[in-house]
């Protein structure tokens, strides 16, 4: 073969290449047409027997919880997150689903992130039962039920309590940014306690969490940590510091237009001077 | 050494180097094809959206430097404010520009001067001052004195609080949905990705081209802009995919770069000796990272995140590519100690090489060709019609490659109109006639700057603005 032919062959092979590639994409084009107008037809006359659109019996019930459960045990990452997509979607309808993602949570099946954020777009209902994963031995498990709690806190509330002194400094400061909306005055005392933390984070946190519950009567004990080693820390009071006062208004403006439970707690914080409680909370916490 | 020797010597150099480069392509382009059907195959069994619409997805703060950007910034600032994601703010750092940028973006997003404090993890030149929106929280402006677009990410690192940080370009205007579509694959492997990059369009007025945020009325197909978006489709998805496939993705792009923040802190922030920042910035992290023996990976992604602004005129082509061929040199010599070392594993084995071979090489070799085709013309030793079919091949060849990379991106996206794509596929075997030769003499003159020295930006004005002072 001489170098010219070579040369009309290669042309060719690259030339018919490249319409190859052009006829693929006009063919992806055609496809997805046909898609979208199958899409639009309303399903009828399919010939299918008309049975299998009826609901299934509940001895069927069973059928995929059991393929589900079995998914989140799978070794193939694809199967995995399958099965926990499908519990997310199914959690609307079913418990099992919802206690489903409790368990891939707990056995940290794939990023627990990911199923977290599952079980957070069914909140409230996976609620007390998230309880139990506090006192789990994962630091990454404990922190995610500590984060799903913060949105209705009242089922966990002494748990969290005593996370504050976990061992973990994200399950601390979890445990006290889920304390924010309980509004007691254990939590204030608490919140406290923490602003002596030996992680930076838990302290800037500690300081998001005392000024919302204690307000003015913070101020001091915030204050403090305007000297702080830590840049997040320092920055965290000199902004509690300095919106407090326009926090507040907003928050009692909140209450007042919606009532919300969260806002009525924090407010109720605001507006009263300092109890007996806080008071306690306030001397006897820091030295 | 015979004249005659020194003519096939040479042929035989060019021939070997395509032959080279081309197995080289056609190798990325298949590993990009296995790469975005894996990718598909994922989409279809997650469901990601819900992490990127929760309270537990990762915090994003985007920088946006800016130098003399009066009339695209406060657009761009506006789009990325809308994006689709829960948890971010936007630093915007005026680098001492010249014109009204800083008037304009305080007229126009209502800013007022703010007291915030640096965390100063790396030292920059002064800042000058603060500004906040009043009316949108999460933006922050930083005017400081100009000292270039790494000085200013530096300065927005600074002040940046969450966990991840993605510097920007201030011509760029974003899909409302390029947070929550970038930040999926760090949802995916949050220990793991460090730093991503992902697909943008490229158009002559970027706000006009994604109007309403979400689709884009592209793709442009006057053919400099055509040629423009070949560029982008081979990069992205027939390299950038494949690179990242291998784990050497080499260039996380500076109009959209997503990094871990503890990471760039780590390693002391953007370099301000170099051209540009984006190109050395990723080969540190790969150097350091792979010196370290840390586990990572740095991504790319194919979803459209927004459009850039492409130069309009050859002039001000040639001016941007010059300067990227000049990164391109100055990041390879700097890091010279990668080339083909195996402790560097696929960065220092294969992506430094590809990196020689197909950018610094390419000008050397271009230049070769010239002289072999002027001198072998002149002594009548050119076999026309074998020089014709090489010629047809090599377009042909592009036009394929080209091609690819457009397949992938129609499956991705189907962002084009079908006219669109049929003048995009028609323009194809064009581009190595029309295109080829003005990226050439951008390199050529990119290779002379950097024997120079020159480490100059060279900003060309911004197509819009050219407009309205005509």
């Amino acid at each position: 073969v001489d170098d010219g032919t070579l040369l009309v062959l290669a042309c060719a092979a690259a030339g018919v290449t490249w319409l190859l590639f052009a006829a693929a994409i006009a063919w992806g084009r055609l496809r997805m047409a046909a898609r979208r107008r199958a899409a639009r037809e309303p399903v009828v006359h399919t010939g299918w027997p008309t049975e299998g659109a009826q609901p299934r019996s509940p001895a069927h019930g069973d059928e995929p919880r059991a393929l589900l459960e079995r998914g989140l045990r799978s070794s193939e990452r694809d199967v995995r997150v399958a099965a926990i997509t499908a519990l997310g979607r199914l959690g609307a309808r079913h418990e099992w689903a919802v206690d489903g993602l409790i368990e891939a949570l707990a056995t940290e099946a794939d990023t627990p992130a990911r199923v977290a954020a599952e079980l957070d777009r069914l909140a409230p209902r996976p609620g007390a039962r998230l309880a139990p994963l506090l006192g789990h031995p994962s630091d990454v498990v404990r922190f995610y039920a500590v984060r799903l709690l913060a949105g209705y806190p009242e089922p966990a509330r002494h748990e969290l309590l005593a996370l504050t002194r976990d061992r973990s400094p994200n399950v601390r400061a979890a445990a006290l940014e889920g304390l924010r909306p309980v509004g007691s005055p254990s939590a204030l005392r608490a919140a406290l306690a923490c602003l002596e933390d030996t992680h930076p984070s838990v302290r800037a946190q500690a300081i998001r969490t005392a000024s919302a519950l204690g307000g003015d009567a913070a101020t001091p004990f915030v204050a403090r940590l305007l000297d702080d080693d830590s840049w997040w820390v320092r920055e965290t009071a000199r902004e509690a510091l300095a919106t407090s006062r326009d926090h507040a208004g907003t928050t009692v403006e909140l209450a007042l237009r919606s009532g919300i439970e969260r806002a009525r707690l924090a407010t109720r914080q605001w507006s009263a001077p300092p109890g007996p409680d806080i008071d306690a909370g306030l001397t006897g916490a820091v030295p | 050494m015979s004249f005659e020797g020194v003519l096939r010597a040479s042929v035989l150099a060019c021939g070997v180097y395509l032959a080279v480069l081309y197995t080289s392509y056609i190798w990325l382009l298949a590993v990009s094809f296995v790469e975005t059907r894996r990718r598909r195959r994922e989409r279809a069994v997650d469901d990601l959206d819900v992490l990127t619409d929760s309270r537990f997805a990762p915090g994003v703060s985007i920088i946006v430097p800016a130098f003399n950007e009066s009339v695209g910034l406060p657009g761009a600032v506006r789009s990325l404010l809308s994006l689709d994601y829960p948890e971010f703010e936007v630093i915007v750092v005026n680098d001492g520009s010249t014109d009204d940028t800083l008037e304009r973006l305080v007229d126009d997003l209502d800013l007022v001067p703010a007291d915030t404090t640096s965390r100063e993890v790396v030292s920059t030149v002064p800042v000058r001052g603060y500004y906040r929106s009043a009316s949108d929280r999460r933006l922050l402006v930083i005017d400081k004195v100009n000292a270039g677009k790494a000085d200013a990410l530096n300065a927005g690192l600074n002040h940046s609080r969450y966990r991840y940080v993605c510097g920007v370009d201030a011509d760029m205007v974003f899909a409302r949905g390029a947070l929550s579509r970038a930040m999926r694959e760090i949802a995916r492997e949050p220990g793991l990705v460090v730093g991503l990059t992902s697909y943008f369009e490229n158009a002559r007025d970027p706000a006009a081209s994604l109007a309403d945020g979400v689709h884009f009325s592209g793709p442009e197909t006057r053919p400099l802009f055509a040629f423009q978006t070949f560029d982008y489709l081979r990069a992205f998805f027939a390299n950038r995919t494949s690179w990242a496939r291998m784990n050497f993705m080499l260039c996380a792009a500076g109009p959209f770069q997503l990094w871990r923040r503890d990471l760039v802190e780590e390693l002391g922030g953007w370099e301000r000796s170099f051209t540009c920042e984006d190109l050395e910035f990723t080969f540190r992290a790969h150097r350091v990272l792979r010196e370290r023996r840390r586990d990572y990976r740095i991504a790319c992604l194919p979803d459209c995140v927004g459009v850039t602004e492409g130069p309009d005129s050859v002039r001000k082509l040639v001016a941007q590519r010059e300067r990227w061929q000049r990164v391109v040199l100055e990041t390879c010599w700097a890091n010279r100690r990668m080339w083909f070392n195996p402790r560097y594993g696929t960065v220092g084995m294969l992506g430094v090489p590809f990196f020689i071979i197909s950018e610094i090489l390419a000008p050397i070799l271009e230049v070769l060709a010239i002289a072999t085709l002027a001198a072998g013309g002149v002594t009548g030793r050119i076999d026309w019609t074998d020089f014709a079919l090489l010629t047809l091949f090599v377009a042909f060849a592009n036009s394929a490659l080209t091609a690819g990379a457009l397949l992938m991106q129609d499956r991705e996206a189907r962002a084009y109109r079908a006219s669109g794509i049929a003048r995009l596929l028609a323009l194809m075997p064009f581009e190595l006639f029309l295109y080829r030769p003005i990226m050439g003499w951008a390199r050529l003159k990119g290779t002379w700057r950097f024997l120079r020295g020159d480490r100059a930006w060279h900003k060309f004005e911004r197509n819009v603005r050219t407009e309205a002072a005509a």
